[in-house]
This record gives structure tokens, C-alpha cells and sequence, in this order.
């Protein structure tokens, strides 16, 4: 939609993401568009004006130009759905209405009512969840960004909002919000993408010898909030950044219509965050150029957005490279699913004691296995096997990560 | 923990058979659960506080002092009777029959949905499992999937009068009576002690009414209580506001007030200051479920306390009212079944049964401003009422509370005689967010009490047909 567009009545006029959800609000009254009062992507409160459209003065068909001549009978459109006049406090539903919007995970809060005085009718909320486009999910034009998802042999599943409380059996589960568009990324992913997966077994002990420094000198520092950051996912995120630069096409995303690779120059990192709508995967933007600590903070302010739901769209596009931490969830080896466009998922499974040899003796070491996904179209074994080489060797040499990177 | 204790495993354990925790266990047990249910007072004291010692017989106790003050009233209406007696004792024979059977009939729903009744006091001593103490004193353990605490709330007891079965007691004690006392100290003027003093004063006991507050029924909106005081004065009934029972000497309570110390007769004395949730002797700890400093359990919106444990009713923030408990019941047991629900009412309605009687549903108009609701309210005076003529009880009145930006009921209340009937349909009115105007159109029934509340729509909306010159709507 642009200034002097026509629109008529009922016309799907803008996409609005919520918290939550995805709505379709349609437009209120027929007339051409005189001012659009935010840009794509940008975030309005509830109440105020998205739009404002002249309504069709003569039926001459030519849009009158959008002066300020008419102010009056312009007609502002509420950025979200209308309950206005706005009754304090909650929603306007009737008990059966609001039962149906939990059914159907639909907020009542970004339901547009057509019952009098804001009043939402039943109809409404059906309305509002068959146009719900998953929560979290980009718009079709940017596929990227419920992110890559991984599927290790026994993770527990994340349920979606709708199915928070344990389904029995018999029941019957719709696919709405976050778990659709999971559903709906994955099938595409799985699909299109010939999976190669590199396993490899990192002597860990450096690693969280450099973690505890770090954590110690951040306490010492009076930086209580950084020494919680400083868990194994940024340092070996920050490893995996340090490796994309000497491997390009690892930080690539492939174009099948167009037949292109395009190597990407910044690395826009992914990280693969359980939240309780399911799998969000929340984006560090310019990761290549964060410090180890800059980089802990982020993916610890994004984590907890995503499990508080206060993600933006925008930290969800856009990623370039993913890493997966599914080792808290006691996951040895995993199986990590790459999003489209991307090329590779880093997944990073639990750190664990193992008997392994060194120097010929059995010794027990702290042992972290790494799962590395890529797209087979773009990387082959060995291209793939030297990034993958590259990672192990700065998690076991991380020294290295700290002087490309702090 | 014994080692080598063997567990019986639960699929659903609700903790309490009251309102709230048998209405649970049925609704789970439709929804294919295999319940457990286990409650102190067993299979004959099944429906809680509400059915045993609250609600049921307190009603049943306030119906017979009522109509016994009623007969004896009607002599201008041409009722001649002489020498009508009650004898508590026999009431209290009647009442026991009444909730052995309601009970029963609770159990018999129990055991319709094959929900397991095991008659004993649990307590939490792991996240998954509770012990039992049996009535037989043995101990028994269950394992749970899920749970629901629903173990209700007792009263509260005031140090310097402590319960005792005898002199001092306790609303249950009060119920218990099976002779009417010559003089009775009711000590707190919420809902149960006026309740409980109003129907001890139409028995002919000699009523004080100790109140630490400057009011009555502090739950309830002032305007409301005023012509519950008036009777209550007008029946002799002694109402000591702001002022502290402090102990017994001899046959007579101490109170203070402004003044200093006053004695007040008091053959018994009914502690009724408030209740406190029964979640400290749970074992909750063990389970993970927080308690608050209130004894409150803090619950989301589908009263989940933790994962897999639920808590309804008088253990959960609101009101503590059995219809409360049970649509909360209702929703932890469908919660906890994967089904989407949250409690979440627009209204949750209350009922006095005070003289004349109190019922509210939703806001008053201070509230609702409160709220930032733009509130109009139009009272209608039950003297204009037909209804209320041939009850003889014409004081009181019905107001409505509207939330005029947008067109709907936000609240309805009502003093009045049978108010405690009216109050359902106002709650139906705000769930279901009608005008006032919806109310005017709709044809209420004549003669009755709920053309109040027609004729209280039309005074707000401008044209009262029964109210000339009545207060115009604020």
C-alpha cells in the first residue's frame, strides 16, 4: 500500500503482527490512502493511527490528492483492531466467545469486533484465527524466520500455546501460531534441503577453563549480569563466527530459481531458543563483529524476550548462520534442520565426562559433540568438514576466538 | 520416607471434597480421568464446609427463624396463630438428615464418574506423591500424574477467645446449637456473623454484634448495608462498631470501644472474624507449590500452581464462595486435561442472607470508576414495587451500574427480599455484555421481584414507567 492507493471497504488493507499473532485487519471505509503513519516493520501502541484514508468525494475515480485541506473527513484507521470505544480493562466477550479464542489460541486482545460499542462476536474470533498467519513467523516474502530447527532423536517436543497443558490421548490439537509455522518451515526444509551432518567430538576442557575465567573476571568486574550470560553457547558461537570468515560458503543461502549462491558479508546469527509457543529462533545481528561478552548478553536478552514473547519481527529475520545449544536438553547427538535460505546449522549437544585417550592413556575429559548440518547443494564433505575442523580447533585452542573477536 | 513403601498410583488426585474439589473430580472423570479424591471427612461428610456446616445448613437455620418471624408478623395480613415454637433440637435432627443426604447424593455422582473416595488427610511428601492418613490411622501413598488442591479454608480463631465447643464458638458450633441461647456476642459483621446474628435474633436470642470496623459487611459497597443495619436495629439487635471483644468474665463479654470497656451479655459467643486458607499443614513444600504469607496459592489463569499441580477455591486469591470454587474446579480439571480453559469470569456473583437480603454481581459504580469505567448508575426503590408490597418488605432497592462509553451492565445490586435470586440473571446480563436497553426490552415477569431490575434499566435510560420522579440517572 502506498499514499493515493485506491482501496475499497473490507479490503485486506495491512498485516499487523502482535505479540502473539499475525492479523489481517481489514479496511474500515472505501477512499484512497492519504498517509501512512508508520513504515513496514515498525511498532505501534493500540490506539494509535496506522492509516489515514480520504473517503471518495465525487465518483470521479481519479484519487484526490491527500491535502490537508480535508482533515476532517478523514477517516484514521486504530493501528489494531478496533475496540473502540475502548471499555476498560479486558476484552468484550461473551464466556462462550472467549472459550472458542483459547480453543482456537487466538487473543482477544487483537480481535477486530464487529458486535456494537467493540462488543466480539464469535464470528469474529473465527475470523481472526483463520487469518492469523503463526506467530513469529515472517511474511511470505522473507521465509526466514521461525529459523532452523533441530531434530534430536529424543528431545522433548516444545508444545505450541494452544497445547500447553499435556494433550491426552483422544485428544485433538489444532495447528495454529508458533507450532504451524514450525510445521509449516520444517516440511519446506526437510523437503528441499539434502542434509549432510558432520559429527565431530571436541575435548572441551579449555573451553570452560576460558568460560570460568571469564566468568570470574566478570564477577570480579561487579558484571553479575555478564558472568550469568557466559554459558558454553556463546563461546562456542563465537567460535563458529571466527570459522564463517575463513569459510564463505558456510555463510551463504542459496537461490534455486535464480541458480545463485550468495555469500553473505556479515553474519546475522540464529539462535535456536525453546520458548513456551515452541522453537523461536531470535537473531544477533553483526555477530562478526561482537565480543565474546557482547555476544553472551544479546543471546541471553534475546532468550529471554523469546520465552517472554517479546520478540519484534524483525529480531527474527534476517539470520545467516544458526546455532542450536540442544545439550540442555540432555541431547548427546542431534539431527539440526536448516531454514531456508540459510546453508548450515551448528548444533551443539551436552558437555559430558568421557573416558577418551590422551597420550596413549585413558583419561577423563570433559567431551562436547558437535552435529553440523549443511546443505549438500551448496557444501560437500570437505568443504564443510574444513569449517567444522576449523571450529573444533578454536574450541580447543580458545584463545584464538578472544583475539579475533574481543 | 519409609523405605519400601508401596505407592498406588493416581491418575488424578483432587485433594478435598467440597464444592470446588468434587465438581473437579466429576468434570475431570468426564473428561476420561481416572480420579482419586481423598477427603478428610469421608464418604458422609463429602460436599465441604458448604454442605456439611456452611452454606446448606446456615440456609436451612435462616429459612426456619424466617418464617418462624414471618408467621408470627403476618397478624395485619390475617394470619392468626398462637404459640409457635421452634425447637432447635429437632431442627437439628431435620439437618442432619438434610446433609447425610446431600451428601449422599454427592457420592453417588462420585462414584457414577467411578471417582475413587478415600476417606483420610493427605499431605504432599513429594512432587509426585502424597501420604495419607486413613480414618483407620493407617497410611497409605499415592502416586499422582496430576493433582488438584482443593482443601478449602477453616475459621479463623482470636487469641483471646479461643475456640472451645462450649461458650466460644465457631460458625460451625453456632449451626450446631440444639437450643436457642438467651443471649449471643456475635464478634466480626461480615457476611456469617450477620447472617448467623439476624437468625439467632428472629429465634428470640438477645443479639451483640461486636465489629472492629466503622461498618458492616466491608466487602460489600455502604449504600448497600443500610437497610440491613436499620432492621438489625430495629430487631434490638445490639451493633457495636469500632469496637474489640477482648475476653469473657463470667456470663459476659468484654468489648472496647472509645469509651472503654462494656459487657454485653453473652450465654455464647460466635467468633466469626474470617477464615484462613487450609494450606499449611499440607506438605505443599514437598511438592513445589508456593504458599503465600496469606496461605494463598498463587495460580495463573488456568489455576496451575506448578506443572501438574492445580489449586481452586478458598486456597486461591477471590472470593472465598462454593459457586466460585466450582467453576474453578471446573476449569483446573479441563486444564489439567490439555484442554484450553482459564477462569476468567466477567462477574463472579455473592449472596447475604442477611434481612433484608444482599446480592451483587459485578461492579458497583465506585468501582467501576475505579476501573476507569465511565459509570451511570439508576437506582430503583423498592417501594415502588408490587412484589415487594405483598411481601411487606419494601426497603430496599435495585441498582444498576452501566459502563456507559460502551453500552453494557457492568453490575447489579440488589437489597432486598429474595435479591440473592435476582443476581444470577445480572450476572448472565454483564457475561453476555447486554445494554441497558437490552434489559428494558426484555419482558420480566410480574408480579415478581426481577421487575426491579426492568424498571431500573428504564430509570437509567430515562423513562421509568413505576418510579415518577425518582432519581434520574447519574
Amino acid at each position: 500500500m502506498a499514499v493515493g492507493d485506491r482501496v475499497r471497504e473490507h479490503q485486506e488493507l495491512v498485516e499487523v503482527q502482535t505479540d502473539k499473532a499475525v492479523v489481517v485487519i481489514p479496511c474500515p471505509a472505501a477512499g484512497v490512502i492519504a498517509e501512512l503513519c508508520a513504515p513496514t516493520g515498525h511498532r505501534l501502541a493500540v490506539g494509535e493511527v496506522l492509516v489515514v484514508i480520504e473517503p471518495d468525494g465525487d465518483g470521479a475515480g481519479a484519487p484526490a490528492p491527500a491535502t490537508a485541506t480535508e482533515p476532517l473527513q478523514s477517516a484514521p484507521v486504530p493501528a489494531a483492531p478496533v475496540t473502540a470505544p475502548r471499555a476498560a480493562g479486558r476484552p468484550l466477550a461473551a464466556p462462550a466467545t472467549r472459550r472458542r479464542a483459547r480453543e482456537l489460541g487466538v487473543d482477544l486482545a487483537i480481535v477486530a469486533a464487529s458486535g456494537p460499542q467493540g462488543r466480539i462476536l464469535r464470528e469474529d474470533v473465527e475470523r481472526a484465527a483463520a487469518a492469523s498467519a503463526p506467530a513469529g513467523a515472517a511474511p511470505p516474502a522473507d521465509p526466514a524466520a521461525p529459523g532452523a530447527a533441530v531434530a534430536p532423536p529424543s528431545a522433548p517436543s516444545v508444545p505450541a500455546r494452544p497445547t500447553a497443558a499435556p494433550s491426552r490421548p483422544g485428544d485433538v490439537v489444532r495447528l495454529r501460531g508458533v507450532r504451524r509455522a514450525i510445521a509449516q518451515t520444517l516440511t519446506r526444509a526437510w523437503h528441499e534441503i539434502p542434509h549432510i551432518i558432520d559429527y565431530r567430538e571436541v575435548d572441551a576442557g579449555r573451553l570452560i577453563e576460558a568460560r570460568d575465567a571469564l566468568r570470574r573476571r566478570a564477577t570480579e568486574r561487579g558484571q553479575e549480569e555478564l558472568a550469568r550470560a557466559l554459558t558454553p553457547t556463546p563461546l562456542i558461537a563465537a567460535a563458529a563466527v571466527r570459522a564463517l570468515a575463513d569459510h564463505p560458503y558456510v555463510n551463504a543461502s542459496i537461490d534455486m530459481e535464480r541458480e545463485e549462491i550468495a555469500l553473505h558479508r556479515q553474519v546475522h546469527l540464529g539462535v535456536a531458543t525453546a520458548t513456551p509457543d515452541g522453537l523461536m529462533v531470535p537473531v544477533v545481528a553483526d555477530a562478526d563483529r561482537r565480543s565474546v561478552g557482547e555476544l553472551a548478553l544479546e543471546i541471553a536478552a534475546l532468550a529471554r524476550a523469546a520465552r517472554e514473547r517479546r520478540l519484534e519481527p524483525g529480531q527474527l529475520r534476517g539470520a545467516t548462520f544458526t546455532v542450536n545449544n540442544f545439550g540442555g536438553l540432555g541431547v548427546w547427538l542431534g539431527t539440526p534442520i536448516i531454514q531456508p535460505p540459510q546453508v548450515a546449522n551448528l548444533g551443539i549437544g551436552a558437555i559430558r565426562d568421557r573416558v577418551v585417550p590422551v597420550g596413549g592413556e585413558p583419561r577423563v575429559r570433559p567431551v562436547c559433540a558437535l552435529s553440523v548440518s549443511g546443505d549438500h547443494r551448496v557444501l560437500d564433505g570437505d568443504t564443510l568438514g574444513a569449517f567444522v575442523s576449523r571450529v573444533v580447533t578454536l574450541l580447543e585452542e580458545p584463545l584464538q576466538i578472544f583475539k579475533d573477536l574481543s | 520416607m519409609v523405605v519400601g513403601e508401596l505407592a498406588e498410583s493416581a491418575d488424578l488426585l483432587v485433594l478435598g471434597g467440597g464444592p470446588g474439589g468434587y465438581v473437579a473430580a466429576i468434570r475431570a472423570a468426564q473428561l476420561g480421568r481416572r480420579v482419586t479424591l481423598v477427603d478428610e471427612a469421608g464418604p458422609e461428610g463429602l460436599g465441604g464446609v458448604c454442605l456439611q456446616v456452611g452454606c446448606i445448613p446456615s440456609k436451612a437455620l435462616i429459612e426456619l427463624a424466617a418464617t418462624a418471624e414471618r408467621v408470627r408478623g403476618m397478624g395485619d395480613m390475617g394470619l392468626e396463630v398462637e404459640g409457635v415454637r421452634v425447637s432447635l433440637e429437632r431442627f437439628q435432627a431435620w439437618r442432619e438428615r438434610l446433609c447425610l443426604g446431600l451428601a449422599g447424593s454427592v457420592g453417588r455422582l462420585l462414584s457414577a464418574g467411578n471417582v475413587t473416595v478415600v476417606h483420610g488427610r493427605a499431605r504432599f511428601n513429594r512432587p509426585d506423591r502424597v501420604a495419607v492418613r486413613t480414618a483407620e490411622g493407617q497410611a497409605r501413598f499415592f502416586e499422582f500424574e496430576q493433582a488438584i488442591v482443593a482443601t478449602g479454608s477453616r475459621p479463623v480463631e482470636l487469641p483471646q477467645l479461643p475456640f472451645d465447643g462450649e461458650r466460644v464458638l465457631d460458625s460451625t458450633g453456632a449451626l450446631a446449637l440444639a437450643e436457642v441461647p438467651s443471649s449471643m456476642a456475635v464478634v466480626g459483621a461480615g457476611y456469617i456473623g450477620l447472617e448467623l446474628g439476624t437468625a439467632f435474633a428472629k429465634l428470640g436470642t438477645r443479639v451483640t454484634v461486636v465489629e472492629a470496623l466503622e461498618r458492616v459487611l466491608p466487602s460489600v459497597d455502604a449504600s448497600l448495608t443500610a437497610p440491613v443495619v436499620r432492621r438489625l436495629r430495629a430487631r434490638g439487635v445490639d451493633l457495636r462498631l469500632a469496637s474489640t471483644a477482648e475476653r469473657l468474665e463470667g456470663g459476659q463479654l468484654v468489648v472496647r470501644d472509645g469509651d472503654g470497656e462494656h459487657s454485653v451479655a453473652a450465654e455464647r459467643v460466635v467468633v466469626a472474624v474470617g477464615r484462613v486458607p487450609n494450606t499449611d499443614d499440607l506438605g505443599l513444600d514437598a511438592a513445589g507449590v508456593p504458599v503465600g504469607p496469606d496461605g494463598l496459592v498463587p495460580v495463573g489463569d488456568d489455576l496451575r500452581a506448578t506443572g501438574r499441580v492445580a489449586a481452586i477455591g478458598d486456597v486461591v486469591a477471590g472470593p472465598a464462595l462454593a459457586h466460585k470454587a466450582s467453576a474453578e474446579g471446573v476449569v483446573a480439571a479441563e486444564a489439567l486435561s490439555g484442554r484450553p480453559a482459564a477462569f476468567d469470569p466477567a462477574a463472579i456473583p455473592a449472596v447475604i442472607f442477611t434481612d433484608p437480603e444482599i446480592g451483587t454481581a459485578g461492579l458497583s459504580e465506585a468501582e467501576a470508576r475505579a476501573d476507569g469505567i465511565d459509570a451511570r448508575s439508576a437506582t430503583f426503590p423498592l417501594a415502588a414495587s408490587g412484589r415487594a408490597a405483598t411481601l411487606g418488605a419494601t426497603a430496599g432497592f435495585t441498582r444498576l451500574v452501566v459502563d456507559a462509553a460502551v453500552d453494557r451492565v457492568v453490575g447489579l445490586h440488589v437489597v432486598g427480599p429474595h435479591a440473592s435470586e435476582l443476581v444470577a440473571g445480572a450476572t448472565l446480563a454483564i457475561e453476555l455484555m447486554a445494554s441497558p436497553e437490552d434489559l428494558a426490552a426484555t419482558i420480566h415477569p410480574h408480579p415478581t421481584m426481577s421487575e426491579s431490575v426492568h424498571e431500573a434499566a428504564e430509570l437509567l435510560l430515562g423513562h421509568p414507567i413505576h418510579a415518577a420522579g425518582a432519581a434520574a440517572p447519574r
